[in-house]
């Protein structure tokens, strides 16, 4: 079997699925943009000192980052199976994991041009100028990890209960919870919720100029550990619920 | 060689309060290399069901499925890489992409390249009419297209068995006997396999030499159609007879289908066992002083021997 061209079709499917949606994806930049602005304003008129203006600006790009991430499991897999094409997915001599694997990566390519872009304006816009290391591709990639671990757990559910959208709001609005928690606490929960310490880790290289072998061993175990559980439970969940998905012969249903 | 074989395979669902809904109940069936078999059944026999256990996409509760001596059950994947379906008719494929990039995108989730299938799809944009239509988003073509479309992406994954659960739902008469002469095609010139379900005695009866007639999750026929046919051998016959005869006196030796009245003329169809029933039929009318204008004999359809096959399942 040719893994590789089945690798480069998913891929490729899914830079002319985004082309063709060129015009809605701008539109959500242009929005999000937007609210950033409104928040960053917020701040500055409350005379937050460059440290929390500049960890704003990570943080915003980060939760546009986790939330396309995220939904690309989610709600990808919800739109397919209305398509009709999820069961033609399963019908490939490779695996229906495998081929979601793939898509998160395209979509990881993407979302990660995006994120550098969406922070170049927002540094330009702002004034607040952030230090661009190369490391920080394997930073942003390891904490996303365990957001796409929580896709893979909500994309299991939508598998069996369809209608899953309302929780894909609550998580919308967890995920900024996750990214002020240390701004709030110091307590050791942050090891554990996903993308906290991440986004931590972040911006001690993006704000204090660090970079990746400046920052302890310690605090990169803890991540590839957080970000490799999410992933894991992710995987385990979602083909928990694939199973039943099976059982129930609700595949094809939307 | 056989291709498919299917072995007391068993699916139920589970209900609310421990009741289970019997999809598919005990169904063995096989389907020789090359075969085209038709798979007949009303709305919720059990074959959609059928189908895609047999492609992986639904868990049976027990039975064997064998595709080219492959265990379909325990080693999906394996048995995949030699089956494709084309499932809900235009729900298939991407409505986004264009035609070429639809066919591209199957052939590569089938670990097939471009350069592999370049002429393989222009052979297929060129048979189903959609060369012209090649750079068009599926969303853009009518239903006939996706349709075709649909078809033309199980096609190019290359692989001997295909499944086809109601490809012709919904398309015009023309593009509906197309499609099935494009299917017989198939099987003669390219060997397919092809199990194939449809509501559509026509369809079934167009394209397959063999039929399957499932009820209620279990297999009520397996034969040819013209055994099937003879099996059932009963004749239809159009009478039109000048005058209004008594109905009540033919209802008690023959099965009349249909009467209707008009311009004082009678048209009167019935369905008759042997030529002795025909026989006492004309004498009956002759002796009642009725007038015959015209009869005609009827061909035997599928849909005949169906509703007997069916109706003699409920009937127990």
């Amino acid at each position: 079997m040719k893994e590789h061209i089945i690798f480069y079709s998913v891929v490729k499917k899914h830079f002319i699925e985004l082309r063709r949606y060129f015009l809605n994806t701008l539109m959500t930049i242009s929005g999000v943009f937007i609210l950033f602005l409104l928040v960053f304003m917020g701040l500055r008129s409350f005379e937050a000192g460059t440290e929390t203006l500049k960890g704003s600006i990570i943080g915003f790009a980060m939760w546009t980052f986790a939330v396309g991430a995220y939904s690309e499991m989610s709600w990808g897999l919800l739109q397919e199976a209305r398509d009709g094409t999820l069961e033609q997915l399963y019908l490939t001599p490779s695996s229906f994991r495998r081929i979601s694997g793939y898509r998160v990566f395209a979509s990881f390519l993407f979302q990660f041009v995006l994120f550098i872009v969406f922070l170049i304006i927002m540094m330009v816009t702002t004034g607040q100028y952030l230090y661009l290391d190369p490391g920080i591709i394997v930073l942003v990639g390891l904490t996303l990890l365990s957001v796409y671990g929580i896709g893979y757990v909500m994309g299991g559910l939508s598998l069996v209960f369809k209608k899953v959208q309302a929780a894909n709001q609550i998580l919308m609005f967890m995920f900024i919870l996750f990214l002020v928690l240390p701004t709030i606490t110091d307590h050791k929960i942050i090891y554990f919720v996903p993308i906290s310490w991440g986004n931590v880790l972040l911006n001690k290289m993006m704000v204090d100029g660090l970079s990746l072998f400046d920052l302890t061993l310690v605090e990169h175990a803890i991540l590839i550990l957080n970000s490799f559980a999410y992933l894991v439970l992710g995987l385990i969940v979602f083909r928990f619920m694939e199973n039943i998905a099976k059982k129930r012969g609700l595949l094809g249903h939307y | 060689m056989k291709a498919l074989e299917v072995k007391d395979l068993y699916k139920n669902y589970s209900r609310w309060r421990g009741k289970t809904t019997k999809a598919v109940d005990g169904v063995s069936f096989s389907v020789e290399e090359g075969e085209i078999v038709g798979f007949l059944g009303p709305n919720g026999a059990g074959k959609t069901t059928t189908i895609k256990c047999i492609c992986g996409l639904i868990e049976p509760n027990s039975g064997d499925i064998n595709i080219f001596g492959i265990d379909a059950v325990s080693d999906t994947r394996k048995a995949v890489e030699n089956t494709s379906a084309v499932l809900e008719g235009n729900r298939n494929i991407y409505w986004r992409l264009t035609t070429r990039e639809n066919l591209e995108f199957f052939a590569g989730l089938h670990g097939r390249s471009k350069k592999e299938t370049k002429s393989e799809m222009d052979k297929l944009l060129e048979r189903f009419d959609l060369k012209e239509k090649e750079d068009t988003s599926a969303r853009k073509l009518s239903r006939g297209m996706q349709q075709k479309l649909a078809l033309a992406c199980a096609l190019i994954r290359g692989t001997d068995l295909l499944l086809l659960d109601e490809p012709t739902l919904g398309l015009d008469v023309k593009t509906s006997k197309e499609l099935r002469r494009f299917v017989m095609q198939l099987a003669v010139d390219k060997g397919k396999t092809i199990l194939l379900s449809s509501h559509d005695m026509n369809v079934v009866e167009d394209v397959c030499e063999r039929v399957i007639i499932i009820n209620d999750g279990k297999v009520l026929a397996d034969d040819k159609v013209r055994n099937l046919k003879s099996l059932f051998d009963v004749h239809l016959y159009d009478f039109i007879l000048r005058g209004k005869p008594s109905l009540d006196e033919i209802e008690e030796y023959h099965e009349v289908i249909d009467v209707r009245y008009e311009n004082n003329k009678t048209r009167l169809k019935v369905s008759l066992k042997d030529s002795g029933s025909f026989y006492r039929l004309i004498d009956h009318l002759r002796d009642s002083g009725m007038e015959l204008e015209k009869v005609e004999n009827l061909d035997t359809h599928l849909e005949e021997i169906f509703m007997n096959i069916v109706e003699e399942e409920l009937g127990g």
